[in-house]
């Protein structure tokens, strides 16, 4: 049973992670290496606004989640804008700009033990015959909401909507008048917004350092690329398929498997099936 | 009134094309003046840096300039984005260190023996990844270090988080210099051969258009397989001198840093040159070294040159200066 | 647009110019100020972990007492300390050990320092150090970190090449020794025999890990689980769950990564009836009992070494944290502050002896040492150069387990330094 209860924990966690991130890579085909740094600055920025200023614990969510997506914005419009389409270009510059992010709050000294947030809720509660925390239970419930959410903005409202047409077809839409570098912008701070929020639901699990940006950007490309780049159900799947495998892995080989089998799946995804699980198969694009 | 820029041929760039260079003495200096400056650059490097520890340093460069010049003769010869370096720097060195831990065969042996048998694991692994393109190849290369890495400590073998250390060293550093300084010059050069041979027009054909290139009934598979084994062997070369240079192994071999650097080297240095990669490495090698004196600021600073090179320009120190050597500006009205 | 691109060429330009003038000006700012005849220190070290600060603390702090004193009495002449501090990043993943072996060899050979003390601290990269520090015959105390039992194993094998190393952090070896004794003194007291171990996927501590299992389990304990968990894992539920159901009393994590602190919120979550004991080096900090709001409430914790937290035992940790306190504005976080604390006043002891700073003469000067530490008396091994330890803080070095309680770290083992006796959690009673 907690075999069940801890790999669906598990796997919100994974999903909740890998959202950004296919968010802005399935609207501008743009693949955001900036996302870990992303996210642990809005775990360092609440945990200042919340110490340091003096705001009370929602306030400076909100004001933290804002300001990342601002910048995510931002990092689009005035640098990435310059090397869009060319994608190891991209790439490079968005983990640089990432890298530099966090090792700036390396410097300033956010490396000790301290730095953590406080669940919204606290104490835990038996299920089903496994103790729990409530924080951990919040997790798959904002991870359902943010899917639904997610769902019904990009298939009901006009700007999630020209985010799917760009994503769909880049030339008609702009035909259709829906500029690209815009719409860019958007999922750029949306993408940021969704890793602020995985990060202050998820960062009071434990404590923020700076190597958990790193373990963040790869948990996401990893979900992704299992499950498919730019499909949502993909990242679904993914993250099941990978938050199950670890704790299995844990639970029956023992905890220094868990990595291991992580990388041989995104390994013989990538070999045999490169677009991922339940990706749009573009044969030609990803293999001679 | 309007003024733009025009940028021109020099004259000799124009009257050394062809089989006239030789034709003067001036022409043949002109054509043989960067090659002199590269070559005689690296081999006198040593002489005036100020201390030991730099000289030290400069071997290090040496080693990433191996990896970055296999990155870029991956990336913008054969099409295959490979960051893989990790995955050379340690299978090579694991080889090496294995050798000679256990059975204490000699340097001499060693080194060519991981080479060569590193080249044919690292092509092995990477053979049923040949035929996937761009970006899901860099990808995947790019796990199999941090794989190899996790089953070494998971199974505990090889000294696990350990590491080999006392292995065998060079005698002194003057032997580490000049032995993999001219492996450097040998190589690149070496390279610059091979992909303006048939060989290199087959490669750069299957970058540009693999299936026009199957269609002319040439296995691809094949020829990606030579290179990715060219490749390999250079990698597995710079992580088996390494594995040498400190007398010691470990799970640092597979480190992240093996397969970013050989970028930013070919970014910094201008990719597509085979020299420029070197160029890059030799100037970003002895800049890390520079900036530690702030600290964790430093890798700060480094990201923010790589993000700004990329982001502001993207042609590269080398095609810069062939720029300037061959061809001058000036002002004109329009 | 050809106007635009080459404005930005011009931005480029100025980019790279203002890189030069950074650049030209560490150049000077490193080569500048120096002290007549200073004894200088080469301290490698992660300084983007707090390990490395800890250290980088302890050191700073006694080599200023040392200077405002005078400095070494070196055969009469009256020589300063001089701290040169070089990053290794050695602690960081994806980091070359290249990288700390290039910055130890730089310290020797560029900053002319006389020894290496404090770090590196990852044991991959201290044990690949000795073959630097012998080739260039400097002396080095480790006193952050690197508890692989691997570093005397060498020292011993080899002593004419590895004479120049020495370790005061000290080894699993004899630190499991005295964690067998401590938890058959617990069993005495409280009565309870059936242990889950959960280790770090590191050498030190998965050596920590098999000796213990086979430690208790030849003194008749129950070890229900023995589980290695890779570094930076950041869910522990299953781990948990198993100990629970199989009814553990004790939880003995071995950690010394950041991460494991959302072991013991989990924990505590889960309320495991089971009491974590071991080391777990990232709760020894003061501040967790803040951050984690409480959740490492009677956890008892592991340090290598005394001293971070005053006993009236050991005299000179009292004014140890007290002055760390006054300088920092908290109490010295890890063992490490403390042991690179006292690793100075070891060289200054060893070179007034020595009236001399060559190695040779340091090193005998070192392994005769006998001096009271913030850890109690500081002797080494004359083979493998191990600080001797466990036993009364009067004859030995030693370890302290400390446990959390109403957010302080009191000391309930060994008997002879502690100030408390061990507490239980509410839900185990």
């Amino acid at each position: 049973m907690h075999i069940l209860i801890f790999g669906l924990v598990n796997s919100v966690i994974l999903a909740l992670l890998a959202s950004g991130f296919a968010l802005v890579y399935g609207v501008s085909r743009l693949a955001n290496f900036a996302h870990g740094a992303l996210y642990i600055l809005v775990g360092f920025s609440t945990w200042l606004f919340l110490n340091r200023v003096g705001i009370n614990y929602i306030g400076s969510i909100v004001l933290s989640i804002l300001i990342v997506s601002i910048i995510g914005g931002a990092i689009y419009r005035f640098l990435l804008i310059r090397v869009k389409g060319m994608p190891d270009s991209e790439i490079i510059a968005s983990l640089s700009i990432g890298i530099a992010i966090m090792e700036l709050f390396r410097w300033r000294g956010f490396i000790s033990e301290a730095y953590m947030l406080p669940p919204f809720i606290k104490g835990s509660v038996n299920l089903l015959g496994v103790m729990i925390d409530w924080q951990r239970l919040l997790i798959i419930g904002v991870g359902l909401a943010i899917m639904v959410s997610l769902w019904l903005f990009t298939h009901h409202t006009k700007v999630g909507l020209s985010l799917r047409a760009i994503a769909q077809d880049k030339h008609a839409s702009m035909m259709s008048g829906i500029e690209p570098d815009r719409t860019a912008v958007i999922a750029l701070a949306m993408g940021s917004a969704l890793a602020g929020i995985s990060a202050v639901v998820i960062l009071p699990l434990g404590n923020i350092t700076v190597e958990t940006g790193y373990m963040v950007l790869i948990n996401a490309i990893a979900v992704c690329i299992v499950g498919g780049l730019g499909s949502w159900a993909g990242v679904f799947a993914g993250a099941l398929l990978l938050g199950f495998s670890q704790i299995l892995a844990t639970a029956l080989l023992g905890p220094h498997w868990q990595m291991v089998v992580v990388l041989l799946f995104i390994i013989i995804t990538l070999i045999i099936k490169p677009s991922g699980l339940l990706g749009r198969q573009k044969e030609l694009e990803e293999r001679v | 009134m309007e003024r733009r820029k025009e940028r021109l041929d020099r004259g000799i760039k124009v009257r050394t094309e062809g089989i006239y260079a030789i034709s003067s003495w001036r022409g043949i200096a002109y054509m043989a003046f960067p090659t002199i400056l590269f070559v005689v650059g690296l081999l006198i490097l040593p002489l005036v840096v100020p201390t030991m520890a730099w000289q030290r340093i400069i071997v290090i460069a040496c080693l990433f300039a191996l990896l970055a010049l296999v990155f870029d003769f991956l990336t913008n010869f054969v099409g295959i984005v490979c960051l893989g370096g990790a995955f050379f720097t340690g299978v090579g060195g694991y080889i090496s260190g294995l050798l000679n831990s256990a059975w204490g065969i000699p340097i001499i042996f060693t080194i060519p023996v991981a080479t060569i048998g590193g080249a044919l694991i690292c092509t092995l692994f990477l053979l049923p990844c040949l035929p996937i393109r761009g970006i899901y190849f860099a990808i995947v290369s790019l796990m199999y270090p941090l794989l190899f890495a996790r089953v070494i400590q998971a199974l505990d073998i090889f000294g696990g988080t350990d590491g080999l250390p006392g292995l065998s060293t060079f005698p002194n550093i003057w032997v580490e210099l000049y032995l993999i300084l001219p492996i450097i010059i040998l190589l690149t050069f070496g390279l610059k051969r091979i992909v303006s041979e048939d060989f290199g027009i087959v490669l750069r054909a299957i970058r540009d258009n693999d299936q026009a290139v199957r269609a002319s009934n040439i296995n691809i598979t094949w020829f990606k397989t030579k290179a990715v084994f060219l490749g390999s062997a250079i990698g597995c070369l710079a992580g088996a001198y390494m594995a040498h240079l400190y007398g010691w192994v470990g799970l640092s071999l597979f480190a992240l840093d093996f397969s970013i650097f050989p970028i930013a080297a070919t970014v910094v240095g201008g990719g597509g040159t085979l020299v420029g990669p070197v160029i890059g490495a030799f100037i970003l090698a002895p800049l890390s070294e520079m900036l530690r004196a702030f600290g964790p600021l430093r890798v700060v600073f480094y990201s923010l040159i790589l993000a700004g090179l990329v982001i502001f320009s993207t042609q590269g120190l080398l095609p810069y200066l062939e720029r300037k050597y061959h061809q001058f500006e000036r002002w004109t009205e329009v | 647009m050809k106007v635009k691109a080459l404005r930005m060429n011009y931005g480029l330009r100025l980019f790279l110019v203002s890189i030069l003038l950074i650049l030209i000006g560490v150049c000077f700012l490193t080569q500048g100020g120096a002290l007549a005849q200073p004894i200088v220190l080469g301290v490698p070290i992660s300084r983007g972990y707090p390990d490395g600060v800890d250290a980088e603390r302890g050191i700073t702090l006694a080599v200023e007492e040392i200077n405002a004193k005078g400095g070494v009495n070196v055969a009469g002449k009256m020589r300063p300390l001089k701290l040169e501090i070089s990053d290794t990043r050695d602690l960081e993943p994806g980091v070359p050990v290249a990288e700390a072996l290039v910055a130890v060899e730089r310290l020797i050979i560029e900053k002319k320092a006389n020894f290496i003390i404090g770090g590196p601290i990852r044991s991959e990269a201290a044990l690949a150090a000795m073959d630097v520090l012998s080739k260039h015959k400097t002396v080095s105390i480790l006193s952050a970190g690197v508890l692989s039992p691997a570093y005397h194993k060498r020292i011993a094998e080899n002593y004419d090449k590895y004479k120049y190393c020495f370790r005061t952090t000290g080894s699993v070896i004899p630190m499991i020794g005295g964690a067998v004794n401590t938890f058959e003194s617990i069993r005495a007291k409280k009565g309870f025999d059936k242990v889950f171990i959960m280790v770090q996927d590191v050498a030190h501590a998965r050596a920590a890990g098999t000796s213990l299992k086979e430690g208790l389990e030849k003194k008749g304990w129950k070890v229900l689980g023995y589980e290695v968990y890779p570094t930076g894992t950041t869910d522990f539920s299953v781990g948990l769950s198993k100990a629970k159901e199989g009814q553990a009393q004790y939880l003995i994590p071995w950690f010394d990564m950041p991460e494991v602190s959302i072991l013991m919120k989990q924990w505590y979550d889960m309320k495991v009836p089971a009491l974590p004991i071991g080391y777990i080096h990232a709760l020894q900090d003061e501040g967790t009992w803040k951050a984690t709001e409480g959740k490492v409430a009677y956890s008892v914790v592991l340090y290598a070494k005394a001293g971070s937290v005053a006993t009236k035992a050991i005299p000179l940790s009292e004014g140890f944290v007290a002055a760390h306190k006054k300088k920092y504005g908290m109490e010295p976080r890890s063992e490490w502050t403390s042991t690179s604390y006292t690793v100075v006043y070891i060289l200054k002891d060893a070179i007034e002896r020595a009236k001399a700073v060559d190695p040779e003469a340091i090193i005998s000067a070192l392994e005769k040492t006998d001096l009271m530490g913030t850890y109690g008396r500081v002797r080494f091994d004359h083979k493998s150069h191990q600080i001797i330890e466990n036993g009364d803080p009067k004859e030995t070095a030693v370890g302290m387990w400390a446990q959390w309680i109403d957010g302080k770290r009191v000391i309930v083992f060994p008997n002879k330094i502690a100030t408390r006796s061990l507490e239980l959690p509410p839900w185990m009673k």
